[in-house]
């Protein structure tokens, strides 16, 4: 891999990693934020209120997950790397 | 005696026990395990057709990837709905330990030649098809 291209992957898996998590981040704090609020109100909905937390805690975080996955496929596993 | 010494293995260990997010501030939510119950065991269902369905096209070895990341999948599922489990009771935030799981599936994947970093990838992702297929189907 000449350098330019190793630089170009490092600094490319960085912004994949750090903007894929942005969103993501901000999601899932504005809904744990309105989970806990929904389950101190009605403590007796505390299940439905995780299991669809958990299921959008599930998606969002899958968006995080394939920014590391671009990210580390750059670093150790580079298609440009020939 | 010997059935005593299950139920203590089982109670201590904290990634088998599905009581174990919530026993510290003895709420129990019984929804919500069987949730968890109700989407892993799709989840098995579904690793189980779709490596035999890629086993039987493909070969053992996209096959055995497959395999390998849908546990991955299933184990960071689990771990997810562990910390969720914990939020509010014990803890204020939801962890990141769960993120390490496709990070080491990705550089296992890319270190053994035996693994294809695609089939794992996908198999990975097998825990949403349950997921969406449990809310789908949710009374």
């Amino acid at each position: 891999m000449d350098s330019i291209t190793a630089a170009a992957s490092v600094v490319a898996a960085g912004l994949a990693v750090g903007l894929g998590a942005i969103g993501p981040g901000i999601g899932q704090g504005s809904a744990a934020q309105g989970a806990v609020e929904g389950i101190a109100r009605q403590p007796e909905a505390e299940g439905k209120i995780r299991g669809t937390l958990l299921l959008s805690f599930a998606f969002m975080e899958s968006l995080t997950i394939y920014g590391l996955v671009v990210a580390l496929v750059l670093l150790f596993a580079n298609p440009f790397a020939g | 005696m010997a059935s005593e010494t299950v139920e203590n293995c089982s109670s201590h260990d904290p990634l088998l026990d599905f009581d174990s997010s919530d026993s510290s501030s003895g709420v129990k939510s019984d929804e919500y395990l069987e949730l968890q119950f109700r989407v892993f065991r799709l989840a098995f269902l579904l690793t189980i057709f779709s490596v035999g369905i890629a086993g039987f096209f493909w070969g053992i070895q996209v096959g055995a990837s497959l395999f390998i990341g849908a546990l991955s999948g299933i184990f960071y599922f689990r771990l997810l709905a562990r910390g969720i489990g914990r939020l509010g009771t014990s803890s204020k935030i939801v962890g990141k330990v769960q993120l390490l799981v496709p990070v080491l599936l990705v550089l296992v994947s890319s270190r053994f030649p035996q693994l294809d970093l695609i089939p794992a990838l996908l198999g990975f992702l097998l825990y949403k098809p349950a997921l969406i297929i449990q809310f789908l189907s949710r009374p």
